[in-house]
C-alpha cells in the first residue's frame, strides 16, 4: 500500500529523471543548435558510410560531433581550452571522456603519431628517381599562402588566416596540428573542410586540370624512373629530417615523425614497428583525432557564418593549390629538352591527398591517352607535397605561433 | 619555438610580406632538397652494369644453361600454356524458356510451307 509520502518520492524521482534527460534539454532550453549539429553530423555519416567520403576519420569526426553536441552527456567542455591554454586546475573538477582524449590534440600528440604511421606507409622512391618533383609539391603550396590573404581580407585574424590558408595543403594531420596551435577555436570547422575537400579531389581537381592544359600536353608520356636503390631509400628519410629540421624547426616534429615511420619501414630490420604504426597505432591514434576533433564542433562553434566561409575558402584554397601545381609544370616545361618533358597533369597531384591526388592524374592521363601511365610519376609530386606542406605549416607557426 | 615577429598588430604590410618570404622560403628549402636529392643520386644511385665489348655472349659453365636456351623453353612454354583448353565446369544447364504466342515468332509462318503435289 503506497503512502502518501511514498507517491510522492517516486513523483520526485521520476521528475528529477525527465528534467536530466536531454531531450528536456532541446526543448527546455530551446537548444536548437544542437539539434542542428546533430543533424549536421548525421549527415556526415551518411556521406562517411555510404558515399565513402574519407571514412576512416569522417565516421569518428561524425560521431564524435553527435557525442558532444547531445545536451547533458558532458563528455567535453569547451571551457577547460578555453583562450587557447590547458586549465588543468578545473580538469580535477569532472572533465568528460573526450577532456582526456583531446589533450592528445591540443599538445599535438595525435597528427604526430599518425604522421609516423604515414611515414610507413609513404614510398619516396619515385621521389627519390626525380627529385624535380620537389619542385612540384613547393609551387602548389601557393594555395596555402593565397588563401592566407584571401581569409586575412575576409576578416580573420592572421592566426585564423593561417589555419584556413592550411586547407589548401590537402594534408589533414597537418591541418589539424598546425590549427590546434594557432587557432584551436575553428579546429572543427577546419578539419570537416579539409577531409570533406580531401574526399572530394576526383571531382575537384579535373576540370582545373582539364581546364589548365591543352590536348597535347595532357597526352605527353615521361620517360621511365630509375631504379632506386636500397642504400638511397635508407639515407633519405635521414637526410630530409636533418636538412628540414636544421632549417626550420617548428616543422621538425612532422617532418620527424614522418622521417621516423619511412625508416622504419625502409631499413628493414624493424618490421614489427613498421608494422605496428602502420596499423596498430595508426588506427587507434585515427579514432582518438576523429572523436575529439569531432568533438569541438559544438553548435557555438560550427553555427556560424565564419564557418561557412571556411568551407568556402577551403574550397578555394584547394583549387589555387592545384592550378599552381599544374601551371608550375607547364613553367617547367619551358626549360625541359623535348624527351624530358614532363606532364602537366602530375602538377595537381603536389597538393598531398595521397593518393588520391595521383591516382587523379593517372586517369585524366588514360583519358586522352589509354597507353600513358602517369601513377608513379604523379607520387613523386604527391608525396612531395606532404613535405612541402608540413614546411609551409612550420613557416606559419614559426611566424604567428 | 622562433618567433620572427609577433602577430599583434599586423596589418596588411606584415601580411603580404609573411606570404612573400613564406612561399620564397618554401621554395628554398625545397629547391635545396632538389639539389642535395641529385648529389646523393649520382654518389648513391646503382650504377649500370658496363656493356660487355664483345657482341658474343659470356661463356656457359657446365649446369648453367645459356640465355638463348632459356629464351626457347620460355617461349616453349608459353606457346604450350596458350594452347590449353581451360577446364570447364562439365555441367550442362538447360534454361528453359517459356514464351506467349505472338504471330510474330510463329513457326507457322516462318517455316516454309511444304509443296502441294497433286
Amino acid at each position: 500500500m503506497f503512502t502518501f509520502l511514498e507517491a510522492n518520492f517516486a513523483l520526485e524521482s521520476l521528475q528529477k529523471f525527465v528534467s536530466s534527460m536531454g531531450f528536456t534539454a532541446i526543448f527546455a532550453d530551446m537548444q536548437w543548435g544542437n539539434l542542428v549539429m546533430i543533424l549536421v553530423a548525421f549527415f556526415l555519416l551518411y556521406l562517411a558510410i555510404k558515399k565513402e567520403y574519407e571514412p576512416m576519420l569522417m565516421m569518428t569526426i561524425a560521431f564524435g560531433m553527435l557525442l558532444t553536441n547531445l545536451p547533458g552527456a558532458g563528455l567535453f567542455h569547451s571551457e577547460l581550452f578555453a583562450g587557447g591554454h590547458v586549465h588543468w586546475a578545473e580538469f580535477a573538477d569532472g572533465a568528460g571522456l573526450l577532456d582526456y582524449l583531446y589533450l592528445g590534440v591540443k599538445l599535438g600528440v595525435y597528427p604526430c603519431l599518425i604522421f609516423v604511421g604515414v611515414g610507413a606507409m609513404t614510398d619516396f622512391g619515385p621521389l627519390i628517381a626525380n627529385p624535380k618533383s620537389f619542385l612540384l609539391g613547393a609551387a602548389a603550396q601557393a594555395g596555402i599562402f593565397l588563401t592566407f590573404l584571401a581569409a586575412y581580407a575576409m576578416g580573420f585574424t592572421p592566426e585564423q588566416a593561417g589555419s584556413i590558408g592550411i586547407i589548401g595543403g590537402a594534408d589533414g594531420p597537418t591541418a589539424i596540428f598546425l590549427t590546434s596551435k594557432l587557432a584551436p577555436e575553428l579546429l572543427g570547422p577546419i578539419a570537416v573542410a579539409a577531409y570533406s575537400y580531401m574526399a572530394l579531389v576526383p571531382v575537384i581537381q579535373p576540370p582545373i586540370m582539364r581546364a589548365l592544359t591543352n590536348k597535347k600536353e595532357r597526352q605527353i608520356k615521361m620517360q621511365t624512373l630509375r631504379t632506386v636503390s636500397k642504400k638511397e631509400r635508407i639515407l633519405f628519410p635521414i637526410i630530409i629530417a636533418t636538412i628540414i629540421s636544421l632549417i626550420l624547426p617548428d616543422a621538425a616534429p612532422l617532418i620527424g615523425c614522418l622521417m621516423l615511420g619511412n625508416l622504419m619501414k625502409e631499413c628493414g630490420v624493424v618490421d614489427r614497428l613498421s608494422k605496428t604504426v602502420q596499423n596498430e597505432l595508426m588506427n587507434i591514434v585515427v579514432i582518438f583525432l576523429g572523436l575529439t576533433v569531432g568533438a569541438t564542433a559544438t553548435a557555438e562553434a560550427f553555427l556560424n557564418a565564419k564557418t561557412l566561409m571556411i568551407l568556402a575558402m577551403g574550397i578555394i584554397a584547394f583549387g589555387i593549390a592545384s592550378a599552381c601545381g599544374v601551371l608550375f609544370a607547364k613553367l617547367m616545361n619551358c626549360f625541359l629538352k623535348e624527351g624530358n618533358k614532363i606532364n602537366p597533369l602530375i602538377g595537381s597531384a603536389g597538393v598531398s591527398a595521397v593518393p588520391m591526388a595521383a591516382r587523379v592524374s593517372q586517369k585524366v592521363g588514360q583519358e586522352e591517352n589509354p597507353s600513358n601511365f602517369l601513377l608513379m610519376h604523379a607520387m613523386g609530386p604527391n608525396v612531395a607535397g606532404v613535405v612541402g606542406s608540413a614546411v609551409a605549416a612550420g613557416l606559419l607557426l614559426s611566424f604567428l605561433g | 619555438m622562433t618567433n620572427f615577429l609577433t602577430v599583434t598588430g599586423w596589418g596588411w604590410n606584415e601580411m603580404i610580406w609573411a606570404t612573400v618570404i613564406s612561399i620564397a622560403l618554401v621554395f628554398s628549402v625545397l629547391v635545396l632538397l632538389v639539389f642535395v636529392m641529385k648529389l646523393f643520386g649520382v654518389i648513391f644511385a646503382e650504377k649500370p652494369k658496363r656493356k660487355m665489348t664483345k657482341t658474343a655472349s659470356q661463356p656457359v659453365e657446365e649446369g648453367q644453361l645459356h640465355e638463348e636456351q632459356i629464351a626457347a623453353i620460355t617461349a616453349a612454354l608459353k606457346l604450350y600454356k596458350s594452347a590449353l583448353h581451360d577446364r570447364e565446369s562439365e555441367v550442362l544447364t538447360i534454361q528453359s524458356l517459356k514464351r506467349a504466342y505472338s504471330p510474330w515468332n510463329s513457326k507457322i509462318h516462318g517455316l516454309t510451307q511444304l509443296p502441294d503435289r497433286k
